[in-house]
């Protein structure tokens, strides 16, 4: 890693999961944002409901740092 | 209903509503058009049920004067999608206070009975007494009106729900039914009989494929007045959709809240089913009677695990494009789809499934066949299965019934066949009466005597003020993993502004994933009501009024006896704090102790007046 990237991991949750992975490694230039993964990982907006930084619930605007664990996870609309 | 004014705030006595009043000793009946007093008459549901059942003082369900009402909102059977909701509201005999009053309570469900019913031309039954043998209710259309007959019913004794809609069906072309199952019948031993309502779908396959009006007894009320079905018959009558409301049905079906349960293979994420992979990241899937371990066991029911072994079918309500649900068949050898095992919706999959300690689909289908044939409520049976399953844990040398635990699929089997045959009181009567029984009632969950549906009562406090059910009368489940709001002052805004709006949708007639979020008080709602009924109304009127009739509601509990005492979280929660839940501690008794101060602070002073006198 260079100085300019951050180390993540992010991590997808039911169907954000489908044709991708459920745990990965990745590299970003630093001062990354939220939105910037979701975009990449072309993750539906319309099905993306909860952001989750460090086990501490975020928003796509928040910037990532180094060792950050990612979590994306569906909406959540009852039962 | 009779509509004869453009706005119904300023004068709801221009809408009137067909009722028809029965008395089932007599076999006497009224057919009427009753003027609306206010909004929550012209909605319906049990905004209008409620008032009447304020007016009466019941100090048990299974008396003559308890009435059931069935009705409709004013939305049933019109043009807008999900609009099929048929009510079922009585004193209720497994919700009540601990001063041994029954709680006022409604159920909804789906299913083309519903529209059925109101194209038939009635918007509701009162059925006072009892009847001295067993009838069901025949509805038809006449040239001035409903017709309703009264038809002996002993050929259907003894038969699940479904086997009483296909006997019925059989008689019956054009028509859609309503019917309990052997749990009403056997109403003495069992408090958690539902009513099943037919769907096109089941019709159409033969499959026991039924809706449910599930909480809150309203089939044994049923069985204790000897009404065992319901058959509504009429041509359909769906009025052209307009393009106002295709507008809404594209912003319903793309809303944020249907997006979610579209089909995987539509973009959608498949079905309320979906909620598993939502809540086990932060180990919240309710596993042994609402003790997640902090393990992966809650993954083996995820939908990409069962898909594996099993045929799933997304599958909606009539005319729906939400698809909320999916049917789970066995998978032949070829590929192909096999036999139809059951709906898996998530509040059945969860409680008679991970929350007993079954993980096998098959196993967790075959128990949820079970609830739904014998015509009770899932989240119920299933919670007290999980109270006896979690008591004989603690005392395997003096164990409950057959000495199930947790896990133990044949012996669960016979606890949910024994309770609806009426031979097990102990499950069929609650988890409320049995944990009074054994003096163990802190890992007993419910609420007010009616058992938690499938969301910790760690990540829902307000769980306590919901007034017919947990998730389905305070949409406030989802606030602290969805919102990740864990301070008092948002609970409370959650609890007292927001999210008692959900309770809305059972007046209206429509389904709650029309707008999860929002309630009705939308323009989405008001478009629907201009397009098809010409009726004008501010979108504010219509929350003010679905607030009454939830505060109609809070000030019922304490006419029947309920304290504030009362209002309050399974004592296990904060006993013995669950330490694998990965989310912020909502649920301590310091948090809730000034929750509750806050919230009756709120709620208190807009109680005051609210009650009629009882007659």
């Amino acid at each position: 890693m260079s100085k300019s990237n951050i180390d993540i991991t992010v991590s997808l949750h039911g169907v954000l999961r489908i044709n991708k992975f459920k745990l990965e490694q990745r590299t970003y230039p630093a001062n990354t944002r939220v939105e910037k993964v979701i975009d990449e990982l072309q993750i539906p907006v319309k099905l993306l409901g909860i952001i989750i930084i460090n086990g501490v619930h975020a928003n796509a605007t928040d910037i990532l740092n180094n060792g950050d664990t990612l979590m994306l996870l569906p909406l959540l609309e009852g039962g | 209903m009779k509509i004869e004014t453009t706005d119904p705030v300023s004068h709801p006595e221009l809408i009137s509503y067909c009722r028809c009043t029965i008395n089932l000793k007599t076999g006497a009946q009224k057919i009427e058009h009753v003027p609306c007093k206010n909004l929550e008459d012209v909605l319906g549901g049990f905004g209008r049920s409620f008032q009447m059942l304020a007016e009466l003082d019941i100090d048990t369900a299974y008396c003559e004067e308890n009435p059931i009402i069935i009705n409709t909102g004013l939305l049933t059977g019109s043009s807008a999608m999900t609009g099929l909701r048929t009510y079922f509201s009585s004193y209720s005999p497994i919700k009540g206070s601990k001063a041994g009053k029954p709680a006022a309570m409604w159920s909804a469900g789906s299913g083309k009975f519903g529209a059925k019913f109101k194209w038939a031309g009635l918007d509701e039954i009162i059925l006072h007494g009892r009847a001295d043998k067993p009838l069901y209710i025949e509805i038809t259309e006449g040239s001035d009106g409903p017709l309703i007959q009264l038809k002996p019913a002993e050929n259907l004794i003894g038969l699940s729900t479904h086997d009483k809609v296909m006997t019925l069906y059989k008689d019956y072309d054009n028509a859609h039914f309503a019917a309990i199952g052997q749990a009403g019948e056997n109403w003495e031993n069992n408090y958690a009989g539902s009513v099943a309502l037919s769907t096109v779908n089941q019709l159409k396959t033969g499959e026991d494929k039924l809706r449910f009006a599930g909480r809150g007894g309203m089939g044994s009320m049923m069985g204790y007045k000897n009404v065992v079905a319901l058959v509504a018959q009429s041509e359909d009558k769906l009025k052209p959709i307009t393009e106002a409301v295709k507008n809404v049905h594209t912003q319903v079906i793309k809303g944020g809240g249907a997006a979610r349960l579209q089909p995987i293979k539509r973009g959608g994420g498949g079905g309320t089913w979906a909620a598993y992979d939502v809540m086990q990241p932060f180990h919240a899937v309710p596993v042994n009677n609402y003790r997640p371990q902090g393990n992966d066991l809650p993954e083996k029911l995820f939908r990409e695990n069962v898909e594996k072994e099993f045929d799933i079918q997304s599958a909606a309500c009539f005319r729906c494009g939400i698809t909320c649900h999916n049917y789970i068949s066995e998978k032949n050898p070829d590929g192909s789809r096999g036999d139809f095992i059951a709906k898996f919706d998530y509040e059945p999959l969860n409680l008679l499934g991970t929350n007993i300690g079954i993980h096998d689909a098959r196993q967790a289908g075959k128990l949820i066949y079970l609830c739904d044939n014998y015509g009770m409520d899932a989240i119920s049976i299933g919670v007290t299965v999980s109270y006896a399953l979690a008591y004989n844990e603690r005392h395997p040398d003096k164990p409950l019934f057959n000495g199930a635990h947790f896990g133990d699929y044949e012996k669960i089997y016979e606890l949910i066949s024994g309770a609806g045959e009426g031979k097990l009181p102990g499950i069929g009567k609650g988890s409320m009466r049995l944990s009074e029984q054994t003096g163990e009632t802190d890992y007993a969950y419910h609420i007010k005597g009616l058992e938690l549906a499938a969301y910790l009562p760690e990540t829902n406090p307000g769980y306590c003020w919901a007034i017919a059910g947990g998730h389905m009368s305070m949409g406030s489940y989802g606030t602290l993993i969805r919102d990740g709001k864990s301070d008092v002052d948002s609970w409370v805004d959650v609890i007292t502004q927001d999210k008692l709006h959900i309770v809305g949708f059972d007046m209206i007639g429509l389904c709650k994933f029309f707008d999860i979020t929002q309630g009705i008080g939308t323009q989405m709602v008001v478009d629907c009501l201009k397009s098809d009924f010409n009726l004008e109304i501010d979108p504010a009127a219509i929350k003010a009024a679905v607030r009454r009739s939830f505060l109609l509601g809070l000030a019922l509990e304490f006419r029947q006896g309920y304290t504030k005492s009362e209002y309050c979280l399974p004592a296990e929660v904060y006993k013995d704090p669950n330490p694998n839940i990965k989310l912020p501690n909502v649920s301590s008794p310091e948090f809730m102790a000034e929750l509750a101060d806050k919230v009756w602070e709120v709620f208190e002073k807009e109680l005051n007046g609210i009650l009629p006198n009882c007659k």
